[in-house]
């Protein structure tokens, strides 16, 4: 299959996935008893205003028609307006999607740097020190909840060593943040030169990307050894091998050949780091997609919850669209399919 | 008509000499006050989270109350307000035309001056909104506001309100610049609440200046705030979403304010030299409501039972620390007029099942009593919890179920109302026994969450809404807290006590009927 059509016919299968993701997300907003008629409506409200307000987010039509309704909008790129913020969901999103993406580019980065690596070396020696240590501290990344890592991670670095800034977001107070170019303020801080706030930035990214970083690293460290072990095992390690072929080399093929299963590893676990993202922007006030979607769902605002979750399935699509390209680019043999 | 307000303008004038003199130079400080959320609106007749902290700030009103020094600090006193924008007033002798004449020179933060049309346009949009402000019309029998020169409004009142004062001291109906609102009222939108919602214009002593989405809004002092420039120029309300965060801030000095901590952390806090915490009692009241709408509910007996059954004391300590007041009444004993005697309930597994027996329940209730929480009250859920438990000991099968704070609101509502027993807290804005017992326990109330209708009390507090001779309100009252004590509609739980946590540094606080500080009112030397 050639790349374009390759590109297509994902295009296409993507729209029923999607379809169905709305489908599911409405319905189970609205049998769920998210009802933000009673907020909206405030404490003195009668009966008839009840109604009124009901009439006006279209709650008073059949649920098919609802759906068909948020459906057709959809399409046209309109998520509806979030009664919290009273903006346009889609807008609200895009400029939190930008700060989400840039912690979760370099918490997840940061682990894949340190648990490939990790796993691999775990691999070559199983059963050695450092695999048993590893292997220990790796179910420790498992365990620890999240949101404790975080709390934990500011009382010891923040508060009794003093080593962090403050868990209040992405930049200092009192730094007046940059121009928005990106929505990243460490880039756009060192696009407009403005050294503070790209410092300020940084030093305020280091304790949520540790804390995810530490949280993805343990899965792709026990991951990576599964995966290296059973290409160790394979019958080219030992053809190599047999054939005299020195470590270095063998090691090179190993890695070679993990690539693409571990990278594929890495793009699930990427999906699924997203939902846990949500708890670290809590955590560190960090005002991200995932910050928005946990407090849409807490405060019951459901149109922001429904394009949540629809940008969540989107994202989590062309994630796996980017690792499949990048699947076939590294191992063009690869089935594009 | 008949001048009443000379008195006002003497005690309006020595407090404006003395805070002059106590006054210093307008300072360059921040307050930080971190909270779990940015206010989502700035209106104060459609509040949504947060909304009301902050109108608080923005938006004055023509009276405010007086303060006073009780044990060594400063309390509003509920029976004395003085006044604010206001500078005088004259009343009819029916008692319903009230003109008040506004403080000369009173500037926005835009530079326009305060005038009457101001006050006649904001109490016309809490009349079109139909809610918060229009409740508080409503209650204090306003019927019509109107301009009659630059500096008068003549408010119209359908019958005497005893608590029309107490009522100017609220936030809302806000007094808006209207110069500057009117410049953003659109056809579609003549009260400008789109404009509105991440925009100020009061009079107050700050304006909101910029406001970041879920991350910061930045209020900024007036400067041309008529009373003393606050020790704060600058408030940065900032979102910290985990109470644990913003405790550990406050703790490094890196916020000077957390928004209303829970109870578990006040403890840890109070121990704790780094950080202040201020008590007051509050105004409201945290219980489990029974609606007599509801064939179980119906039989006072059934009610009383479930009240006896309940040990508020064991209550206190399991859900609030000990840190709460023990509630006798609907009424909260900071305002004048409460009456704790009838309240009878206290522990008595016996008298509950003698009651239940009674009822028609001689070996408890086996099927399933729901009791309905939310998160709208970090306490809702232990006092479900502990008072099923409770229940359960005398045989009532009663089974703490959760719904969402939306649903809960909306079944609450007074054309709904069809929740059977739920716990909830609810108080009143202004400091008063009539108004109290209008809001939670009349037919009409708005905080009557649950159904109950008693056309004696009903009786009682329409006649003490009309009557202006303070003893004989509170003689009313009284009758009527008897009669309300007698029917049990709630399980009383606490008054749950308001708790501030601040930097050790800041002073000035003063508890407020409706729960938040003034920025204005602190200082950080």
């Amino acid at each position: 299959m050639s790349f374009t059509r390759f590109l297509v016919r994902r295009t296409l299968t993507v729209i029923p996935l999607l379809l169905g993701v709305v489908f599911i997300t409405f319905m189970l907003i609205r049998v769920g008893g998210l009802d933000p008629v009673g907020q909206l409506a405030g404490p003195t409200a009668t009966q008839a205003e009840f109604d009124m307000i009901r009439e006006e987010l279209g709650l008073d039509k059949p649920l098919w028609q609802q759906f068909l309704i948020y459906t057709g909008n959809v399409m046209q790129g309109d998520l509806g307006e979030s009664w919290l913020s009273n903006r346009p969901v889609l807008d609200d999103m895009l400029e939190r999607a930008v700060i989400s993406l840039e912690l979760l580019f370099w918490g997840v980065g940061l682990g894949a740097l340190i648990g490939i690596p990790v796993g691999l070396r775990a691999a070559f020696r199983p059963n050695g020190k450092f695999d048993q240590t590893t292997r220990v501290l790796s179910l420790l990344g498992f365990s620890i909840p999240t949101y404790w890592l975080g709390l934990v991670m500011i009382f010891v670095f923040f508060y009794l060593l003093d080593w962090a800034p403050p868990a209040i977001g992405r930049i200092g107070l009192m730094i007046f943040p940059p121009d928005t170019v990106t929505g990243s303020y460490l880039i756009d801080g060192l696009l407009a030169a403005e050294w503070e706030a790209a410092w300020s930035a940084t030093t305020h990214l280091i304790l949520p990307v540790i804390c995810l970083a530490i949280v993805s690293a343990a899965p792709i460290i026990k991951q990576t050894r599964a995966i290296a072990l059973e290409v160790l095992s394979s019958e080219t390690v030992r053809y190599a091998r047999a054939c005299g072929l020195p470590e270095r080399t063998v090691r090179k093929l190993v890695f070679r050949n993990s690539a693409v299963p571990i990278l594929t590893f890495v793009g699930t676990e990427v999906t699924g780091l997203v939902g846990t993202m949500s708890l670290i922007e809590y955590v560190f006030a960090w005002g991200g997609l995932g910050q928005y979607g946990l407090n849409a769902i807490v405060r019951g605002d459901f149109t922001a919850v429904q394009g949540y979750v629809l940008a969540l399935a989107l994202f989590s699509v062309l994630v796996f669209l980017v690792v499949d390209i990048i699947v076939h680019l590294i191992e063009p043999r690869s089935e594009l399919s | 008509m008949k001048l009443l307000g000379s008195k006002y303008i003497a005690t309006g004038v020595a407090a404006l000499a003395m805070s002059t003199a106590i006054s210093t130079a307008s300072l360059a400080e921040t307050l930080i006050v971190a909270s779990p959320n940015v206010p989502e609106g700035f209106d104060g007749d459609a509040l949504k989270a947060h909304t009301q902290n902050v109108v608080t700030q923005v938006y004055e009103n023509l009276f405010a109350y007086a303060k006073t020094e009780v044990d060594g600090r400063t309390v509003l006193d509920p029976n004395n307000v003085v006044p604010h924008l206001a500078e005088s007033y004259t009343v009819s002798e029916d008692g319903k035309t009230w003109v008040f004449k506004l403080r000369e020179g009173v500037l926005s933060p835009y530079g326009n001056e305060l005038t009457a049309d101001d006050v006649e346009w904001s109490w016309a949009k809490s009349f079109a909104q139909k809610r918060t402000g229009n409740f508080i019309a409503r209650v204090s029998n306003v019927t019509g506001v109107e301009a009659i020169s630059k500096y008068e409004v003549a408010f119209t009142l359908s019958a005497p309100s005893a608590i029309l004062l107490n009522a100017l001291t609220l936030y809302v109906p806000g007094i808006y610049d209207t110069t500057e609102v009117k410049k953003h009222a659109t056809d579609d939108d003549p009260w400008a609440l789109k404009w509105m919602e991440s925009n100020t214009a009061g009079f107050g002593a700050y304006h909101l200046s910029r406001l970041r989405a879920d991350d910061q809004a930045l209020f900024v002092a007036n400067e041309n705030y008529f009373g003393d420039a606050p020790y704060y120029d600058r408030v940065i309300y900032k979102e910290i979403p985990s109470e644990a965060s913003r405790v550990t801030l406050l703790k490094a000095g890196e916020v000077q304010w957390i928004d209303r901590p829970s109870i578990q952390k006040v403890v840890d806090m109070q121990a704790d030299p780094e950080v202040k915490v201020e008590r007051a009692t509050s105004r409201s009241v945290a219980a489990a409501r029974m609606n007599p709408k509801c064939d179980l509910f119906s039989d006072v007996r059934v009610r009383q039972a479930f009240n006896y059954a309940v040990d508020k004391d064991a209550l206190n300590k399991a859900v609030f620390a000990g840190q709460a007041d023990k509630a006798g009444s609907i009424v909260s004993p900071i305002i004048a007029g409460s009456a704790q005697d009838y309240w009878v309930y206290d522990f008595d597994p016996d008298k509950a099942r003698a009651l239940l027996a009674e009822a028609g329940y001689p070996d408890g209730i086996d099927e399933p009593v729901e009791l309905l929480y939310a998160d709208a009250f970090w306490h809702q859920e232990p006092v479900a919890i502990q008072v099923a438990d409770m229940l359960k000991r005398v045989g009532i099968n009663a089974q703490p179920t959760r719904v969402t704070t939306s649903e809960m609101r909306a079944r609450a509502a007074p054309a709904v109302q069809d929740m059977c027993f739920f716990t909830w807290e609810d108080g009143p804005i202004v400091l008063d026994a009539v108004y109290s017992m209008f809001l939670m326990s009349h037919s009409a109330g708005v905080s009557n969450r649950a159904g109950y209708v008693n056309a004696d009390l009903d009786a009682l507090i329409d006649a003490g809404r009309e009557e202006l001779d303070f003893d004989s309100r509170l003689a009313l009252m009284d009758d009527a807290q008897k009669i309300w004590a007698a029917d049990a509609p709630w399980i009383l739980a606490a008054y749950p006590a308001t708790f501030e946590a601040m930097a050790p540094n800041v002073s000035g606080w003063v508890y407020y009927p409706d729960e938040h500080e003034r920025w204005k009112e602190l200082r950080g030397d």
